[in-house]
């Protein structure tokens, strides 16, 4: 087998490559799977008290504000936008820092780099799963079965880890050059909390007496689509849903995963130049 | 003649360097207010650009089953060259075509992970290496036998002792199946029976017809286990694939001379550079300069330093020479011999004392390095070069047999 290497090689998404790396992706997500809660003493214990905490919180947060509503329902929504977006916000946080963690790597051995960040959401998943099966025994306890409409869930988990798969994927790639957006992270990822139903329902903001283009720009967030999609796969019904804004919000996610690959792999090459 | 098993065309690699347009900075803290000055400025223009070339057209043919020593002072783009070839970086300018697979070993543990186990970075790292599970699999038992750390296996690496770390690191390496090898210098771990294990190991596997590059400023080790030897300086080829002998020969004789040029003029230097070495000289008890020493003869090593402050406390230094086959020979250190100097002056000068000088005939060079409280402030590596000629160490006119460069001790021979 040749190879050849030119200064004006350009990456591209080889797939063949990629998967002559699978080895490589198995064990970087396993190392940050048996990693995460090395030298804890809960261990994986946390996986579950994390949740239960976030879940107390939020949900007595909601209670405290809004006593009006039954308190089963109003608990569960808050939790179910709570748990999910835990998901996804980690796997945001952990798929930007993934080249910059894994510089020592990066700067010794040729692989295809796009492993890294894929690599970093394995353990966001198990942290996810421990916290949804959990969230579901108490949504059980309080509310039964869940309607039929539930099998779309693995759909929904997949849209949601895509969209932010391209942001982190897109922080990943500015961040070998820019460690300024190190610092930006937190403020998104605290801002997209907000502007997404995860505590505060979608119907909460749009009653809002807020401008109608501030409604239009929330609406277009694809969170906001993916994290009612998921409670409707909970609950049979959507809170708010407008089959515009889902294509819009489909078609932002798309977009937003093209330009992220696009960039990284314009760049990849430059990684260990600049890390 | 087969086809080559690497092909270089051309390759060129530049890095841009920046520059602070205005102002010294002398101080950490005017260093500090520049860059607050610099913080409302964007981008480039806050500085000027310089173009690097840390390689400039290299062109080479590397037939298959020739193990390849590099050789080069810091600097001379040796791991620049490297890691072009194992495509880390891209080249800037040119091509280059491999055939088969090829591995790199830039580093002894690349990946590993404090928290996992033995067991786990054997995987996580053979991975990395490009090492397929079936192939781990295969080779597991091989692997935990070769590092010799059977028994903590199960133990986080970060409890190992520095030495367990780079056997099992090296071990994963080892085993790696590739027909091309690319090694930078990993073998300047473990201890001496352990690197003797490792030159076997790299020996049997170039035997196996496998092409190695290897990088090492151990001339020893080059000479052991290559059997091309290639130069290069400035970024260039100085010298191409040629005989692992006559390529050593070329680069001691290269750097002898450079020993020549004034030391104050060297910049591959490293350490905090509060001292620096001016001018290293050898005198005999007269005073008179010396071109080179006779074996026996009494001598003084004269070590001149520029030293920035008026004083500086707490000075220990060492002069070690090696063969010019790179073997180490002999070290003359104050802190070990004595104890390091209270203080030092500028202008002052730093003189060793030698009764007898010990080497016996050939040319040596000598790594040079000076500390302050135990912090490196310059160390150059062959900083000083020296000619060793025959001469009456015993004082009775007999002379030890033999071209091999060796030390000379007084001793006593008697029948009790």
């Amino acid at each position: 087998m040749k190879t050849v290497i030119t200064s004006t090689d350009k990456s591209v998404l080889n797939f063949t490559e990629l998967k002559r790396y699978a080895g490589l992706f198995k064990y970087l997500s396993l190392r940050d799977v048996f990693v995460r809660y090395k030298q804890t003493w809960m261990g994986f214990g946390w996986s579950i008290v994390r949740p239960l905490i976030n879940i107390a919180i939020f949900g007595s947060l909601r209670y405290l504000m809004d006593r009006t509503g039954n308190f089963a329902d109003n608990f569960l929504l808050v939790s179910a936008g709570v748990v999910f977006w835990q998901l996804l916000s980690t796997a945001i946080g952990d798929i930007s820092n993934s080249l910059t963690a894994n510089s020592n790597i990066l700067t010794k051995v040729y692989f295809p780099k796009l492993i890294l960040p894929a690599s970093s959401l394995l353990v966001c998943l198990i942290d996810f799963l421990i916290a949804f099966v959990l969230f579901f025994i108490i949504f059980v306890a309080l509310k039964g079965l869940p309607p039929w409409q539930f099998v779309f869930l693995p759909l929904v988990i997949v849209y949601g880890l895509t969209f932010s798969f391209a942001i982190g994927l897109l922080i990943a790639t500015a961040s070998v050059k820019y460690r300024d957006v190190k610092f930006i992270l937190p403020f998104l990822i605290q801002i997209l909390f907000y502007a997404s139903p995860v505590f505060l329902s979608s119907e909460f903001i749009l009653n809002l007496h807020i401008p109608e283009a501030l409604k239009v720009i929330y609406q277009c967030n694809p969170f906001v689509f993916i994290l009612n999609a998921f409670k409707y796969c909970l609950y049979g019904q959507f809170e708010s849903f407008s089959i515009t804004y889902a294509f819009v919000s489909l078609g932002i996610t798309l977009a937003m995963l093209w330009s992220s690959i696009r960039y990284f792999l314009n760049f990849e090459k430059s990684f260990a130049d600049y890390i | 003649m087969s086809e080559p098993a690497v092909r270089i065309e051309n390759i060129s690699k530049s890095y841009k360097l920046l520059h602070r347009q205005k102002g010294q900075n002398d101080s950490i803290i005017s260093a500090f207010a520049g860059g607050l000055k610099d913080v409302f400025k964007r981008g480039e223009e806050r500085n000027s650009t310089e173009e690097f070339w840390a390689l400039k057209d290299i062109n080479l043919e590397l037939n298959k089953g020739d193990r390849i020593g590099i050789i080069g002072r810091n600097g001379a783009g040796k791991s620049t060259l490297l890691k072009i070839l194992s495509r880390i970086v891209k080249p800037t300018t040119g091509r280059m075509e491999y055939d088969g697979r090829m591995a790199s070993l830039l580093e002894v543990g690349t990946g590993f992970h404090g928290d996992l186990s033995g067991r786990e970075n054997i995987y996580l790292n053979g991975s990395i290496l490009g090492m397929s599970k079936k192939e781990i699999d295969a080779k597991f038992e091989e692997i935990v036998a070769f590092s010799e750390v059977e028994k903590f296996l199960d133990t986080p690496v970060k409890r190992y002792s520095s030495g367990m770390y780079v056997r099992l690191a090296f071990a994963v390496a080892a085993h790696l199946e590739s027909e091309i090898l690319i090694v930078d210098e990993v073998l300047a771990v473990g201890d001496v029976a352990f690197q003797k294990k490792c030159l076997g190991k790299m020996k049997e596997i170039s035997g196996q017809g496998k092409t190695i590059l290897f990088v090492s400023h151990n001339m020893a080790a080059i000479q052991n286990l290559c059997n091309k030897g290639m130069i290069l300086s400035g970024g260039r080829v100085k010298l191409g694939v040629s005989e692992a002998q006559h390529a050593i020969k070329e680069y001691m004789k290269d750097s002898s001379l450079l020993g020549k040029t004034k030391l104050i003029n060297r910049t591959d230097r490293e350490g905090e550079g509060q001292i620096r070495f001016e001018n290293i000289a050898l005198v005999d008890v007269d005073g008179t300069e010396l071109n080179g020493a006779h074996s026996g003869q009494e001598i003084n090593i004269v070590v001149e330093t520029l030293i920035k402050q008026s004083h500086v406390t707490n000075i220990s230094l060492a002069i070690t020479f090696y063969s010019d086959e790179g073997i180490e020979m002999l070290t003359f250190a104050n802190h070990i011999a004595d104890k390091p100097f209270d203080e030092l002056h500028q202008k002052q000068k730093l003189v060793c004392n030698v009764k007898k000088f010990p080497l016996t005939r050939g040319e040596y060079v000598a790594n040079v390095s000076i500390y302050k409280d135990s912090i490196l402030q310059d160390y150059i590596r062959e900083g000083f070069a020296l000619t060793v000629y025959e001469g009456d160490f015993y004082g009775n006119g007999r002379i030890l047999p033999g071209n091999q460069p060796s030390v000379l001790v007084d001793y006593t021979w008697k029948i009790q």
